[in-house]
């Protein structure tokens, strides 16, 4: 079995698009900002005085 | 159940097995059969991952819970998010880029053979036992609620799955999945709508919720920084991050899904997909629960939502029960007086006084459990586990024919999209780490069709048997799951050697690994740490250790 060079991926890239977001960092950004997002909304929920 | 819902309980199964088989048409290599050829689409992937976390008992275990004990259980899933985004940097493109069936394949590209045979060894003990959990612990269920005996729960659930696995594999898995998660969420949708729609009159959803935020069924945010309290905020931040990141990256029933991704893009998109979905769905699930809690303020329960072992009570012990009975049914006389009073309350602007419902709703629940401890006595000590029963006889008893067999459907579907999964990629580790690396390297496409096929038909078969046994073996089931617990994070540290430490080596890799479930055992054994925090325990000493090891011992090892 051929080895891997420690600690770096393989050669070798992925061009497919990044769909809505265009770029990995900006999907990434949306990711985290709608789990605190959530989180956020979720906290309001359970603290509301109904 | 009538006519009706058995109808469409069994079409829903015969369907999905149908289908199962039609999607898995042309599959005629192990790539095909294990990795669906490596063309499927995101959003299918991302079902499939979503589909194989839950299971059945997943879906009525935490319904239940969110009705004994509200809804803090929902932080177990705060750190996914942020997980799925550290994978997608990190692991998903080494595992995309190598080429690999198996995630452990890739620890021998980068370490040692003995650090791939360990790894997958410990996922194919735990998750070959843990498949047997997953079967058995909806059939208990379903068995009770539907009638049958528990064996024959088992063979057909187990059996239904296996036909489609066995025939078409990894692409059989995803398409289903897609179908059973589109079931599960209308199911979700279906149960919060109608258990609305059954409140009373004069008590509205802001009604309901006060309620349940008065009985603390809507605390969901405990910031004690304590780590031996469930469930707390950071528990589910830091616990719960290192958790998903071992589950979603080091466990082959998920790695594998991502892994048939046609592309990197598609593999990531399948996680981020899961990062957007994941919270706001247990969320759902749990507020179900906490609406069904509500719902049976004002609606008759049962004293124990197991209604064969409560029948057997009964029998055996009459007059203790009807004792224990007559105090229930006072107190929930008593709660739902007092709840109608609150309600009304706030309808009329005075300030609601939750005294006389808080007394009410704790006398309720102690006779419950005196109820439970009746059971517990007749049954030599054994603990008796009712939460799992509350979710299946509300469904039963209340929602409309037809709906409640796609209800109970949504619990088959559940189990099956787990289970067939885990099938698969027990399978997959059977075949790739150990067939071929091995034993037979160069057998020709149909001979290892033909012998994964036969490792799905093993593993399948063994799961029903550990499942028709799991009654016999409770407690070591629970010491194997806890087993499980001590190696996950310790399974995690050493792909973070692989990714994070370029420097680290083979040894440091293997001996790391066998000090951090060491040291998880000893954190478990001797401190009271919720069992959140052991994959972060887990995760870090292999991974100090693992590069102390590497300092120490260096040069022979590091493959360049």
């Amino acid at each position: 079995m051929e080895p891997l060079p420690p600690g770096s991926p393989p050669a070798g890239d992925d061009h497919d698009p990044v769909p809505i977001f265009g770029t990995w960092p900006r999907i990434y950004a949306a990711v985290i900002l709608s789990a605190l997002l959530v989180m956020g909304l979720i906290a309001l929920f359970s603290s509301w005085k109904y | 159940v009538t006519p009706l819902d058995w109808v469409v309980l069994v079409g829903y199964v015969v369907g999905i097995v149908t289908f199962g088989v039609y999607m898995g048409r042309g599959t005629r290599k192990i790539d095909d059969f294990f990795l669906a050829g490596r063309r499927m689409r995101w959003w299918a992937v991302g079902l499939s991952v979503m589909a194989t976390q839950i299971s059945a008992i997943t879906f009525v275990g935490t319904t239940g819970q969110a009705y004994t004990d509200g809804m803090r259980f929902l932080v177990v899933y705060f750190g996914l998010p942020f997980a799925m985004v550290i994978l997608c940097l990190t692991l998903v493109p080494f595992f995309y880029r190598a080429r690999v069936f198996t995630a452990y394949e890739y620890l021998e590209r980068r370490f040692d053979l003995r650090t791939r045979t360990l790894t997958s060894l410990l996922f194919l003990f735990s998750r070959g036992l843990s498949v047997g959990v997953t079967l058995y612990a909806p059939s208990l269920v379903l068995s009770v609620i539907l009638g049958w005996s528990e064996g024959a729960t088992i063979l057909f659930m187990g059996g239904s799955t296996v036909a489609y696995v066995f025939y078409g594999g990894n692409k059989s898995v995803i398409w289903t999945d897609v179908v059973q998660m589109a079931v599960i969420w209308f199911g979700i949708f279906l149960c919060v709508g109608v258990a609305i729609a059954q409140l009373p009159g004069n008590v509205g959803l802001r009604d309901a919720l006060a309620l349940a935020q008065t009985a603390g069924r809507l605390k969901i945010m405990d910031p004690s920084p304590s780590l031996t309290t469930p469930y707390t905020l950071w528990g589910g931040l830091i616990g719960g991050l290192f958790l998903m990141l071992s589950y979603f990256g080091c466990d082959q029933s998920q790695v594998q899904r991502y892994l048939s991704g046609s592309s990197l893009t598609q593999s990531r998109l399948s996680l981020l997909f899961n990062a957007f979905l994941k919270v706001p769905m247990q969320f759902l699930i749990l507020l179900t629960g906490v609406l069904v809690f509500v719902f049976y303020h004002f609606h008759p329960s049962p004293l124990l939502w197991n209604r064969v072992a409560l029948a057997q009570l009964e029998r055996e012990s009459p007059q203790e029960v009807a004792v224990v009975k007559e105090r229930f049914e006072r107190a929930q006389a008593a709660r739902r007086a007092a709840a109608e009073a609150l309600a009304d309350a706030r309808h009329s602007a005075q300030t609601p006084a939750p005294g006389a419902y808080l007394a009410a709703n704790r006398e309720l629940e102690a006779a419950r459990a005196e109820a439970r401890g009746l059971m517990e006595r007749r049954s030599g000590g054994v603990r008796f586990n009712d939460t799992n029963y509350i979710f299946p006889s509300y469904v039963l008893a209340n929602l409309p024919r037809g709906l409640a067999g796609l209800v109970i459907a949504v619990i088959f579907a559940a189990a099956m999209s787990a289970l067939s999964g885990e099938l698969n990629s027990l399978a997959t580790a059977s075949m790739v780490d150990f067939y071929k690396r091995f034993g037979r390297h160069a057998g020709t496409d149909a001979q290892d069709l033909l012998a994964s096929r036969l490792m799905t038909a093993f593993w399948g078969g063994f799961a029903c048997l550990i499942a028709s046994q799991a009654g016999r073996l409770g407690s070591a089931i629970e010491v194997v799951n806890r087993f499980g617990s001590y190696f996950y994070g310790s399974i995690l540290g050493v792909f973070s050697l692989a990714v994070l430490a370029p420097g680290a080596s083979a040894r440091g890799a293997f001996f790391g690994l066998l000090i951090g479930m060491g040291t998880v055992a000893l954190v478990a054994g001797l401190t009271p740490i919720h069992f959140l925090w052991y994959n972060v325990v887990g995760a870090t000493s292999v991974f100090v250790s693992g590069l102390v090891i590497t300092a120490l011992f260096p040069a022979p090892e590091v493959r360049a």
